[in-house]
């Protein structure tokens, strides 16, 4: 799978196997300038297109895959040897990209493909993606910030400027969704009313689940529709869930039809 | 950027006076204690004790109060036990180093006055995604510990620590007094953990967020500051990727008269950095957001960019330029003059964009940029600031084979126009060794000497050699030298001067280097003051490894991945060096078996191994 490294040594037999028609017309055409420096960039290698390595490429993946290396290499007729030593005379073709290397920090490496978007959702400048097999683009992002494990929704509260995260794979039912809320907002939702709240003013949220309390536990579903907690069962809920949001009680039925109530989002 | 130690900590972090601490920034000095509250402490101390016995034990304390430096400290607590106790009970900031080379609860029970901790976490390399993510470092037992202990915490000043947002919130709530929160190359936490620290800590004078990883949790954190007048006098969030509610902003600065430094992220347009300015003219350090805009501005409404510059006469400290409209660059001439540090790290500007700027920064001591200044730029660098002491040139298209625009040329023109330099980070594509030779021979004063030749193995691209006597001279020549990275074609040679040489070297970071297991004794038997080892994708093995064991309870830690050791030797370096925590970092998919160790993370520790340990990780 992961790019080899070779000199240009290539069974024909398996070359037939792997390279489709056209390119093989190609290298066959160029056999004379396929040897010549610069275009050792454009040699084939087994392995994905686009991808290439040399020699003395990270140990790491080297090693790692030897075994399997092995059987492929030895029909190919080339001798793998995983050792790291190097000549001066080494003529290095076109290098494959090493993990890490060069040694500059992923926010600062989006540079030279034109400055990320304005929408804030960049998953270019997450630099907690270990490149285990490593790739040349950054196409191992993730759009949701991936936490220790654990299932992480959203949920904001009417009132409330601060929103939190629910991690839902820490809850098995509604019960404990709704007392998780509870604990979460209960002492910022006395803040916002009440400069001057203490512990003994904080009046627990209830009812969230039963349409009894003065507020009321929506989400959002992975369709993008709104609806009420509580009435499918609880595994299909947490399979569906992308976001929740606690409303008052008395604003449901235009919550659910007109949007999402949200505060303002932040635009300059 | 200078005032900004914790940045510059890998470098300096035994220093307590950075020497770039300029006088106009007095905030964020974070190495000096308030030396007035260490003296009400004693003088309590005083009043409760009167038996003769004690007297001494009182004069020592009025002494040591004065010790700020930790080195200083360390060795005065091992004078006796009376030292070692009063030291410990006038120490109020503490600095650690490695957050797994002691528990919390011994942290808390030595030291019981804290006010300032400064934690550090992950190795560097974790940086350039060479471990796996949830590898360790949380802080949360950290501030649950001191939580109890330190009710009088201040500060807290964390780099490559796993940081949640319920510790924020933890600490928001223990801490009444908190003043300072500095993050840096932080994760794990979002602007919700955000919101809640600006909510509650009232009396919070320093939130620097810097080159951290912020979730977007599309939350106002801005508008969660009190609506009084503020203590802030640093806000710096230039990292975090989410917008920010302007509008709200602008009244938290309008309500911030301490404010000095300001570090802005990119989704604050160029017209309202523009309306900042105008009401905060006694702005420091600024970062300038994107320096762009969003629309086609219609011409006539231009305002007037440069005369909100010039009205920041104290400004000395500029970066940003996040998503730089070049055309607009020219503003800054007014301040240019007066800046000791210029941070263009994140903007693609030419040379003929740059040259009319630098010509005018005579004053320039720390300045960053990318190679797209080319070595024109450096050059015209070397010819105005005679002041440099700190310059880092980062590549615009990191890849191996891309063009590299600078090369030995502005090495060499940097090296003899710029004599006073202390510390370079320098990516290029190609260098010979006569350029490096001569900025050892140029520049007495370096401290720190990173170079990256991004090309693995590239020799002198004149002359074909290895880069041997390069490294070799700088060792050699630049007698001050503490911080060292090498790249490159490497052979043992180099590590032979290094060994015979870098006698002061305490950080040392090898890639794709030397031939045998020579070239790591050389160094870990002929270096006596490494603290710091990282070597990446190097053919040293277990005789390497064993060489070093004299060495590895005076180091803080050693890192070696895709080298060639073996879990048989790391298991025997376990079984006799007890103190000593041998982690051997794999994959998910290993097979437990396999005697090699791809990636070999080692330090001491007086609890023994962390017990937060994730499945890839074996403790030996």
């Amino acid at each position: 799978m992961e790019g080899y490294s070779r000199n240009g040594e290539i069974s024909p037999k398996l070359l037939d196997l792997m390279i489709p028609q056209e390119r093989r017309n190609w290298i066959h055409d160029e056999k004379n300038s396929v040897f010549k420096t610069e275009e050792k960039k454009l040699e084939l290698k087994l392995g994905p297109p686009g991808e290439e390595d040399d020699d003395d490429s990270s140990i790491i993946r080297h090693i790692k895959k030897e075994p399997k290396d092995k059987s492929i290499l030895s029909l190919a007729g080339k001798h793998f040897s995983p050792s790291s030593t190097k000549t001066t005379s080494h003529k290095r073709t076109a290098p494959g990209p090493v993990v890490g290397w060069p040694p500059v920090r992923s926010f600062r490496k989006n540079l030279a493909n034109g400055s990320s978007s304005k929408l804030g959702n960049d998953s270019t400048t997450s630099n907690g993606v270990f490149l285990k097999n490593q790739k040349c683009d950054d196409d191992v992002k993730t759009m949701e910030p991936k936490r220790q494990g654990g299932m992480f929704v959203k949920i904001n509260m009417y009132g409330v400027p601060i929103g939190r995260k629910v991690d839902l794979d820490a809850h098995n039912s509604y019960e404990q969704l709704s007392f998780t809320v509870d604990k979460l907002f209960r002492g910022l939702l006395a803040a916002q009313r009440d400069l001057s709240s203490s512990i003994e003013d904080e009046k627990p949220i209830t009812g969230l689940l039963d349409g009894n309390g003065e507020y009321t536990l929506t989400y959002e579903d992975n369709e993008g529709d709104k609806m009420l907690v509580g009435d499918v069962p609880w595994q299909m809920f947490v399979s569906s869930v992308k976001r929740l949001r606690v409303i008052k009680t008395t604003e449901i039925s235009s919550a659910l039809t007109y949007g999402n109530g949200k505060q303002e989002k932040m635009r300059r | 950027m200078t005032q900004d130690r914790s940045e510059m900590s890998e470098d300096d972090d035994d220093q307590q006076s950075s020497p770039l601490d300029l006088p106009s920034t007095a905030i964020a000095s974070s190495s000096t204690p308030n030396k007035s509250r260490n003296c009400i402490s004693s003088s309590v101390t005083l009043k409760s004790q009167t038996f003769p016995d004690h007297v001494l034990e009182n004069v020592l304390e009025n002494v040591l109060q004065f010790l700020d430096s930790r080195c200083d400290r360390n060795a005065a607590s091992l004078v006796c036990k009376s030292w070692w106790r009063v030291e410990a009970l006038t120490r109020s900031e503490v600095f650690i180093g490695n957050c797994y080379a002691l528990s919390p609860a011994r942290l808390t029970q030595r030291f019981k006055r804290v006010r300032s901790l400064v934690l550090k976490g992950k190795p560097r390399f974790a940086d350039f995604n060479l471990m796996p993510p949830d590898w360790g470092a949380n802080f949360a037992p950290w501030v649950s510990t001191m939580a109890k202990a330190y009710p009088w915490l201040e500060k807290v000043d964390l780099k490559r620590m796993f940081v949640t947002d319920d510790d924020l919130a933890l600490l928001a709530d223990s801490f009444p007094g908190f003043k300072e929160l500095i993050l840096v190359c932080c994760e794990g936490f979002g602007t919700s953990g955000i919101a809640i620290v600006t909510n509650k800590c009232r009396k919070l004078k320093v939130l620097d967020l810097i080159e951290s990883e912020v979730t977007d949790d599309e939350v106002d954190w801005i508008s969660c500051f009190p609506e009084d007048v503020t203590c802030l006098e640093s806000l710096a969030f230039d990292c975090v990727e989410a917008p920010i509610n302007f509008k709200a902003l602008e009244g938290l600065v309008a309500r911030s008269p301490f404010l000095k430094k300001l570090r802005l992220n990119r989704f604050v347009s160029l017209v309202e950095l523009h309306r900042l300015l105008l009401g905060a003219p006694q702005l420091t350090s600024l970062g300038t957001g994107s320096f762009s805009h969003d629309e086609e501005p219609r011409s006539e409404q231009e305002p007037d960019y440069a005369a909100a510059f010039r009205a920041c006469k104290s400004v000395v400290c500029l970066s940003g330029f996040r998503e730089l409209m070049p055309e607009y660059l020219p503003a800054i001439f007014p301040v240019c003059a007066n800046l000791t540090s210029l941070n263009f790290s994140y903007a693609n500007i030419s040379p003929d964009m740059f040259k009319p700027i630098i010509l005018n920064c005579h004053k320039l001591q720390v300045f960053w940029a990318l190679d797209s200044i080319c070595d024109e730029g450096l050059q015209a660098v070397a010819a105005t600031c005679k002041e440099l002491r700190e310059l880092r040139i980062f590549p615009f298209d990191p890849r191996e084979d891309s063009e590299g625009p600078v090369s030995e040329l502005g090495l060499q023109a940097i090296s003899e126009g710029c004599r006073k330099l202390e510390s370079i980070l320098y990516f290029c594509q190609r260098m010979t060794n006569a350029a490096v030779i001569a900025m050892s021979e140029n520049c007495p004063e370096l401290t720190v000497f990173r170079l990256c030749i991004m090309g693995r193995h590239r020799p002198d691209h004149v002359t074909g050699k290895p880069m041997d006597e390069g490294f070799g001279a700088i060792v050699k020549n630049c007698k001050k030298l503490t911080r060292l990275a090498v790249s490159g074609l490497l052979t043992d040679q180099a590590f032979r001067y290094m060994g015979e040489y870098g006698k002061l070297v305490r950080t040392l970071s090898v890639a794709f280097a030397g031939d045998s297991d020579m070239a790591l004794r050389h160094v870990l038997e002929g270096c006596p003051r490494l603290q710091k080892l990282e070597i990446r994708d190097s053919p040293f093995g277990d005789v390497a490894l064993r060489s070093g064991m004299h060495r590895y309870y005076n180091m803080r830690f050693v890192w070696m991945s895709a080298c060639s050791l073996s879990k048989g030797c790391c298991k025997d370096i376990a079984r006799v060096m007890p103190n000593l925590v041998v982690e051997v970092i794999g994959s998910d998919d290993d097979d437990d078996n396999r005697d090699y160790v791809e990636t070999l993370y080692m330090y001491r520790s007086l609890d023994g191994p962390r017990n937060d340990a994730p499945k890839f990780v074996t403790i030996l």
